[in-house]
């Protein structure tokens, strides 16, 4: 079976497994008693274990099944969650989504055993089965050298009968005879194990009849099982004369057994019957179980994308959404058939009343139809920042600091393709909170703070813009201290310094390699900082803003476009040349006389309801000929960015228009000021400007 | 066709690899640009003046829908600049990696094939100091072909 087409679901929906584990995990820390979320812990990797399985992840499918084989006995009681756990269980998450990123990488889970966290997780099981942590006698532990082992020996036990069997056994016992449970050992080195369990079978069928088979007979004929299987058995002669019939055939190793009175449904968990499925996988390569198959699958994958990336980008759409675009779809249609029937019918009637309604409908639907497939391209930010909670976890425990994570508006809703990039950036930031903004316990009960100290990240959406806010209770930003590093760094001299505003000192901090860290450690501090982070949401159209206030905290602001495609602009004109600014950054627009314009150090500002407004003549930082002489009144269109307003002098305004933003192209370059270009509705190419970058 | 005659007419290619190539006029010269690399060729059209880009991009255009950079390959070469005719004309040029170029040409004249004996390796080293935009010259007849290096042309380093 080729099972590549299914790969990015795979992928896709182990993330999310991935993800409730390690919320369940976090939830689990602190309830370790919750039941509920034991029982969705179990779930998630139980699916996570099949779907790996199905996809032949051996590495993969044996480090769930592992897992799942500790929570299964969380669940029925026999190991207390404690901190040495969660901890083993985050690794084992951070190791499946290893594996999880090589098959993203390569469509291949890669090499890496795992074995040390293998031997952890057994280890808790057999603690909870009462045996010295070593001993691998632990149902799950890799059978590698002690196949013989006493573990092994008793699988007759575990078999669980469909109703059907159990009817036949039932039958059986009632008619008189007594029913054996036997398991029979092959040794390791057999090379025909079919054939050897073909001869015990016939040998024990001179005794009676052998009612069910684990493996199943069919299995075993196709020899697809390890070193042992399973039988009940019906006879009237005694287990021993039994035993010995099987032994007597060569190369088995040993055969156990008892005679079995009790049939009542067990109620084993159904992952039990998956062990001896699940152990092949630890074999020895020359015998070949179970895995056989596997393999077999996991070759096509493989090679049918030669270590090409195994993922695209996708987008999962609620099944509404796309209704609603299929109606749209359908009226669009309709409209287009109304125009057709009336161009055909009534020839030069172009001015007619039922024309110019179809246009109208033709444009409501567009509008609609525009505004579905923005939806579409939404998703809520909780994919990215979902994996914060457990990050901040970690921080905790590295840097030796108590604190908790507060989180709002994860269902705020993103374009896609910011979402992607938005999550590192975040993440920096948290990070930088975690370790520069909290001080450490001691410090903050001096302080006369709470000694757990709070990182938060509130997200929601303001106009066309998303807001992202994340900070900390934390130290603040010391301004002296930036000043002077800055200084020290000979970024600023010490005049300079003293005409700086705090914002603008702390400004500095955005400065490439500029680092407050006294120390590097792994968190940060290695000067790849807040320059990247800044200039990772600038690419994305957005901005971010630094408060703070020293003994306080400090917040960090990220403002965001709620999406790249399309935007409501003011189109301006300036000379012959048509400009767009987007409607969200403009604050108002201002006829100002000329006389009007007043000069501070040489520069032009205009003097608006109290507060003066440095002006730009567009014309000149377009390079365009100036005016030979201004006219008496200037249109100033006023943009803002955060608290800042510039006023930028055009020529005309256009009105209002929704434009959808296209690229420049990779070719030319060094122009921050434009961001794009749009097409209008004549056909002409008119730039954007991007005026953050003014202010 | 049987395996033979297939055979027989690969190793003819091979042997001979034959090249498309468009002729255009920029100034004096005739230069041949590998047809692999054109994806269209448009009449002039109003372009889109962009402030503060590279001297040598006349702006943007609206090619059905996309907007595609379009480059004066007078002033990237060095030359005087274009003054746009009738007989003016942008050629789409179209990379994988960076999308779409458009660049202006005096003139189309025809489209020749060059074997590649036909083709002589440019081995004279620009004088100027500057980088060569030519990998070859072609000989088509009399007449003489510069081929154009459409890297070079694309590449950012040498003018920026």
């Amino acid at each position: 079976m080729d099972v590549s087409q299914y790969l990015e679901i795979f992928i896709d929906e182990s993330g999310e497994h991935l993800q409730t584990l390690s919320d369940c995990i976090m939830e689990l820390e602190k309830e370790p008693d919750n039941k509920d979320v034991i029982n969705e812990i179990f779930r998630a990797a139980h699916s996570l274990k099949g779907m790996a399985g199905t996809m032949g992840f051996k590495r993969m499918q044996h480090l769930t099944h592992d897992m799942e084989n500790v929570f299964q006995e969380v669940r029925s009681e026999k190991i207390h969650v404690d901190s040495q756990m969660i901890d083993l269980l985050f690794k084992c998450l951070d190791a499946i989504d290893g594996y999880l990123e090589n098959i993203k990488a390569s469509s291949d889970e890669g090499e890496e055993d795992n074995e040390v966290i293998i031997k952890e997780l057994n280890n808790f099981l057999a603690k909870a089965n009462g045996e010295a942590p070593a001993e691998p006698a632990a149902p799950a532990e890799p059978a590698k050298e002690e196949v013989a082992d006493d573990g092994n020996h008793r699988l007759y036990k575990e078999i669980e009968l469909t109703d059907q069997e159990r009817e036949a056994v039932v039958a059986a016992k009632d008619s008189g005879m007594h029913i054996y449970g036997v398991t029979v050992l092959i040794q390791k080195d057999c090379l025909l194990k079919a054939a050897r369990a073909f001869l015990v079978f016939r040998e024990v069928e001179a005794f009676g009849e052998i009612l069910v088979y684990r493996p199943s007979s069919q299995d075993v004929e196709d020899e697809k099982f390890d070193l042992e299987f399973s039988f009940y058995i019906s006879s009237s002669e005694s287990f021993e004369k039994i035993q010995k019939a099987a032994k007597n055939v060569s190369e088995i190793e040993d055969v156990v057994g008892e005679e079995l009175t009790d049939f009542a449904p067990k109620v084993v968990e159904e992952e039990k019957k998956e062990e001896p499925e699940a152990k092949p996988a630890e074999t020895k390569p020359e015998t070949k179980p179970a895995p056989k198959a596997p393999e077999k699958k996991s070759a096509p994958v493989k090679k049918a994308s030669a270590g090409k990336p195994a993922t695209s980008r996708t987008v999962r759409v609620d099944i509404e959404k796309l209704d609603a675009l299929m109606n749209q779809v359908s009226e669009l249609i309709i409209a287009k058939n109304s125009l057709v029937s009336i161009s055909s019918t009534e020839e030069g009637g172009f001015n007619n009343q039922g024309f110019h309604e179809q246009i109208e409908y033709l444009e409501r639907i567009t509008t609609s139809l525009h505004e579905s497939v923005m939806k579409v391209r939404m998703v809520p930010i909780e994919s990215v920042v979902n994996k914060f909670p457990r990050m901040i976890r970690d921080l905790s425990r590295t840097l030796n600091k108590k604190m908790e994570l507060v989180m709002t508006g994860e269902d705020t809703e993103l374009d896609r393709t910011v979402v992607d990039q938005i999550g590192d950036p975040l993440q920096h930031l948290l990070r930088n909170s975690a370790d520069h903004g909290l001080e450490d316990t001691e410090v903050r009960l001096q302080r006369g703070k709470p000694e757990v100290g709070t990182i938060f990240l509130n997200a929601y959406q303001e106009g066309n813009n998303v807001i992202i806010q994340v900070g900390d209770d934390g130290n603040g930003i010391d301004i002296e201290a930036v000043k002077g590093k800055a200084i020290e760094r000979n970024i600023i001299t010490p005049e300079q310094a003293e005409a700086m505003s705090e914002k603008e000192i702390i400004n500095l901090l955005f400065m490439p390699s500029f680092s407050m860290a006294k120390k590097i450690t792994d968190i940060s501090g290695r000067g790849v900082g807040l320059d990247v982070v800044k200039s990772n949401i600038e690419q994305l159209g957005g901005d971010v803003e630094v408060k703070t206030k020293l003994g306080e905290g400090t917040t960090f602001t990220v403002r965001l476009p709620l999406t790249l495609a399309i935007i409501q602009a003011l189109m301006v004109e300036v000379r012959d040349e048509k400009y767009a600014i987007a409607l969200g950054s403009i604050a108002n627009i201002e006829s100002v006389p000329a006389k009007d314009i007043k000069y501070v150090e040489a520069k032009e500002v205009i003097h608006l309801r109290g507060s003066v407004i440095p002006l730009i003549r567009l014309d000149k930082l377009l390079d365009l000929p100036p005016h030979e002489e201004d006219p008496e009144n200037l249109t100033v269109v006023i943009v803002k960015r955060g608290d800042s307003q510039v006023g930028l002098v055009v020529d005309d305004l256009m009105g209002q228009q929704e434009i959808v933003i296209k690229s420049l192209g990779k070719y030319i370059n060094g122009n921050k000021l434009i961001s794009g270009a749009t097409i209008l509705g004549d056909g002409e190419v008119a730039l954007i400007l991007d005026v953050n970058t003014l202010m | 066709m049987s395996n033979n005659q297939i055979a027989e007419k690969e190793s003819q290619n091979s042997e001979k690899e034959v090249k498309q190539y468009i002729v255009v006029q920029i100034g004096s010269e005739k230069y041949g640009i590998d047809i692999s690399y054109v994806d269209n060729i448009v009449r002039m059209q109003k372009i889109t003046r962009v402030p503060k880009a590279q001297v040598y991009f006349k702006g943007i255009i609206n090619l059905r829908g996309e907007i595609v950079p379009v480059m004066s390959l007078r002033l990237k070469m060095g030359l005087e600049d274009d003054n746009f005719t009738s007989a003016s004309r942008i050629i789409i040029l179209k990379f994988e990696d960076k999308g779409s170029l458009g660049v202006i040409v005096d003139e189309v004249c025809e489209v020749v094939n060059l074997s590649d004996d036909q083709i002589e390796n440019n081995n004279i080293s620009s004088s100027h100091g500057k980088d060569s935009f030519i990998n070859g010259i072609g000989s088509n007849g009399e007449q003489l072909i510069s081929l154009l290096e459409l890297g070079a042309i694309v590449d950012e380093k040498d003018n920026a």
